[in-house]
């Protein structure tokens, strides 16, 4: 049984930046199951990349203490060496794979530690097995759902040994069936074979009765605090949207279906998005809800139709269906095209397609009211995560498109900049009559400010909340 | 259930690299039709000798129809001395060197082309397995770019493929992407520089060493001290 330690530990990306963690001490119990939460952007992937020994080699500095397995100090093993005691699986699955199939992969994990091929084989057939995965060997690992690829991810940790398992927010990209399986195999393995677990999650529903410790990252002390798994909550009601009778708009969709290699996404959806007004679409990670929203942008194939004020959408060049069709991007990053924030502003005030609305003295005051004022002159990149979703909003909200999509424009969002947020996207649909839809996992603080519900599962899209006009 | 890479047909991927380059590389020098058209043919034979498709090879035999007529013409149309044989020469070096590229890219997988030249030419694994893993990302790689694009068009900015903004971006996502996979692939136990178990057999009889040098030597004899026409 492998012993994780972490003793006073200091820790900073850069040798003249504050530090992540001051001080930081912490052992996991050995063969128990412990979940970390906090924030986006407060050190959860951080301490996990700690503990697997990728930093500091991948950035930051140890300024003191260290993280040892076995008395001996982590960093100073050979990768090789180090995955026989900890493995990781990662946010984006589907990054984490150097090699095409599910068989390639296993194969390549285990050359690494120098085995047998016998050995190998044995060990590939052993995990297969046992994850009910054999169906998959020699499947393409690009055509597996989030969900698959996460447990082939945990099949290489498991057949690498590893007896400490991290997981850096495993659920991004997977759907509830999907989720519901990796954590029964997880579970199973901590029983089991009595493996120590650590899984970092910002969203707690569905842990309770399942983990044994659970820590919270507190970005302030810059340290971890123990809280007792008891104040888990159990799985609550979701608060509902009121729904309003809904108006009519210009985008509308009619038998749209949506597939990923040959898995159905979505069936036969029909929709025509309500100008003035904003909504919600919901459904569980991975349900398609950021694939219809790449279909909406012409970004991806589809079957059935979608139309703009009643032209189907293919007449349209990509050039003026971007001036229609907007969206804000999960990924903030993507959406920046300027160095600059205030460049980005700008940018936007130049191609606005309401210039009369957004003069330079409202943009100004929505910039203060959203808190950027005092960022404007850094580089967009470099902001705060938070910050970033800001500007992307308020870019995106100044070019004014009829129809805006918004995917996740609340993370890392503190309560005053959400309230902020919303009360401006609110105003401003109104104000310029655009249909605005946005995804957010977040409902507290949200949904009253939302006039609809769409709701994605099972391959059908539902209106739950408005009455259809 | 070790061996995963197609089972190889032909020469191997790196006797073939071996000739590519080796006759490649003297090509550049030499000035005889003749050669030109003996390397383009004999190429021309293994790949069919190997039952590659036919449809592929004549598609793109013929995509390099316009580029050797370009190269035959420029040399016909401004050459000042021994018009001819400079037109021709040029005209059926580009099939020659094309021939030489396709004995290796049309019959030889990526995965085993690289793992090849790891065994054989000590080709470094971290690029071997860089390679591979932005190779299976190719696709995704096409979906970022249409995104890209579509960022810029809906602040009413179109990014040209010769605007540094988009590089800018494609770069930002690269370094993202890059780092993520090697972190995993760390994290999986790959350790630069340190031996790994070699799944893949990719024997190299001796005779094919020879096979390729003595290729080479006879093609440098014949550029360099017979030079036919």
């Amino acid at each position: 049984m492998d012993h994780f330690a972490v003793t006073n530990l200091t820790f900073a990306y850069a040798e003249d930046a504050p530090p992540i963690f001051q001080e930081l001490t912490f052992a996991p119990e050995p063969g128990t199951f412990n979940l970390l939460t906090g924030p986006s952007g407060s050190g959860k992937s951080t301490l996990l990349k700690l503990l697997a020994g990728l930093y500091p080699q991948y950035g930051g500095v140890i300024q003191s203490g260290q993280v040892t397995v076995n008395d001996t100090e982590i960093s100073t093993l050979q990768p090789f060496q180090r995955a026989a005691h900890v493995a990781m699986l990662f946010q984006n699955p589907s990054r984490q794979f150097a090699m095409r199939t599910v068989l390639e992969q296993l194969q390549f994990a285990l050359a690494n530690l120098q085995l047998s091929p016998p050995e190998i084989d044995r060990r590939i057939q052993t995990v297969l097995t046992d994850l009910h995965l054999t169906q998959f060997t020699h499947r393409a690992l690009e055509t597996l759902s989030g969900g698959e690829q996460q447990r082939v991810a945990l099949a290489s940790v498991l057949a690498l040994g590893s007896s400490l398992i991290l997981l850096d927010e495993p659920f991004a990209n997977v759907d509830a069936a999907g989720r519901t399986q990796l954590l029964a195999d997880l579970k199973t393995l901590q029983r089991t074979q009595h493996k120590t677990i650590i899984l970092a999650d910002h969203d707690l529903s569905g842990y309770a009765g399942l983990v044994d410790q659970l820590y919270h990252v507190d970005g302030t002390q810059r340290t971890l605090l123990q809280e007792s798994p008891a104040a888990l909550p159990a799985t609550t009601p979701a608060t509902p949207v009121q729904g309003q009778p809904l108006t009519t708009g210009p985008l509308a969709w009619h038998d749209l279906s949506l597939t990923v290699g040959d898995r159905p996404l979505i069936t036969a959806a029909q929709f025509t998005l309500p100008a003035s007004q904003l909504g919600l679409l919901s459904g569980d990670n991975g349900a398609g809800k950021s694939t219809l929203f790449a279909a909406l942008t012409r970004q991806r194939r589809y079957a059935g139709d979608i139309r703009y004020q009643d032209r189907p959408a293919k007449q349209y060049k990509l050039k003026q269906w971007a001036l229609q069709v907007a969206e804000v991007y999960q990924n903030s990053p993507d959406q920046f095209i300027r160095i600059q924030a205030s460049d980005e502003l700008a940018l936007s005030a130049q191609h606005s397609l309401h210039p009369t609305y957004w003069t330079a003295e409202r943009i100004a005051q929505a910039a203060a009211r959203l808190n950027l004022a005092a960022v404007l002159d850094h580089v967009s990149y470099a902001l705060s995560g938070g910050q970033q979703k800001k500007l992307q909003v308020l870019s995106m909200l100044i070019m004014g498109q009829p129809v805006l999509l918004l995917d996740e424009p609340f993370a890392g969002l503190d309560q005053a900049s959400l309230q902020a947020v919303l009360t401006l996207l609110q105003q401003t649909i109104h104000d310029l009559q655009l249909s605005a839809l946005v995804v957010s996992h977040q409902r507290q603080g949200v949904v009253s400010f939302m006039d609809y519900e769409l709701h994605l599962a099972d391959q059908q899209l539902q209106l739950i909340a408005g009455e259809a006009a | 259930m070790t061996q995963t890479a197609d089972t190889p047909r032909g020469l191997n991927a790196a006797t073939l690299t071996l000739i590519m380059i080796g006759i490649g590389f003297p090509l550049t020098f030499a000035q005889s039709v003749w050669l030109n058209t003996i390397v383009a043919g004999l190429g021309l034979l293994y790949l069919i000798a190997l039952r590659v498709s036919w449809r592929k090879v004549s598609l793109i035999l013929l995509i390099a129809l316009p580029l050797a007529f370009g190269s035959w013409i420029s040399f016909w149309f401004f050459g000042t001395v021994d018009r001819w044989h400079l037109a021709w020469m040029y005209g059926s070096r580009v099939y020659a060197y094309l021939l030489l590229g396709m004995i290796v890219t049309m019959t030889v997988s990526t995965q085993r082309w690289l793992v090849s030249l790891h065994l054989h030419f000590h080709l470094p694994n971290a690029f071997v397995f860089g390679l591979l893993g932005a190779l299976n990302m190719a696709d995704r790689v096409r979906h970022e770019f249409r995104r890209i694009q579509y960022s810029a068009l809906m602040r009413g900015e179109n990014l040209r493929l010769w605007n540094p903004l988009l590089y800018l971006r494609i770069v930002l996502v690269s370094l993202n992407w890059s780092n993520d996979l090697a972190e995993a692939m760390t994290s999986q136990g790959f350790t630069e520089n340190a031996p790994r178990t070699e799944l893949i057999a990719d024997p190299m009889p001796a005779w094919q060493w020879g096979l390729a040098g003595g290729l080479i030597v006879i093609y440098c004899a014949a550029a360099f001290g017979l030079r036919p026409w």
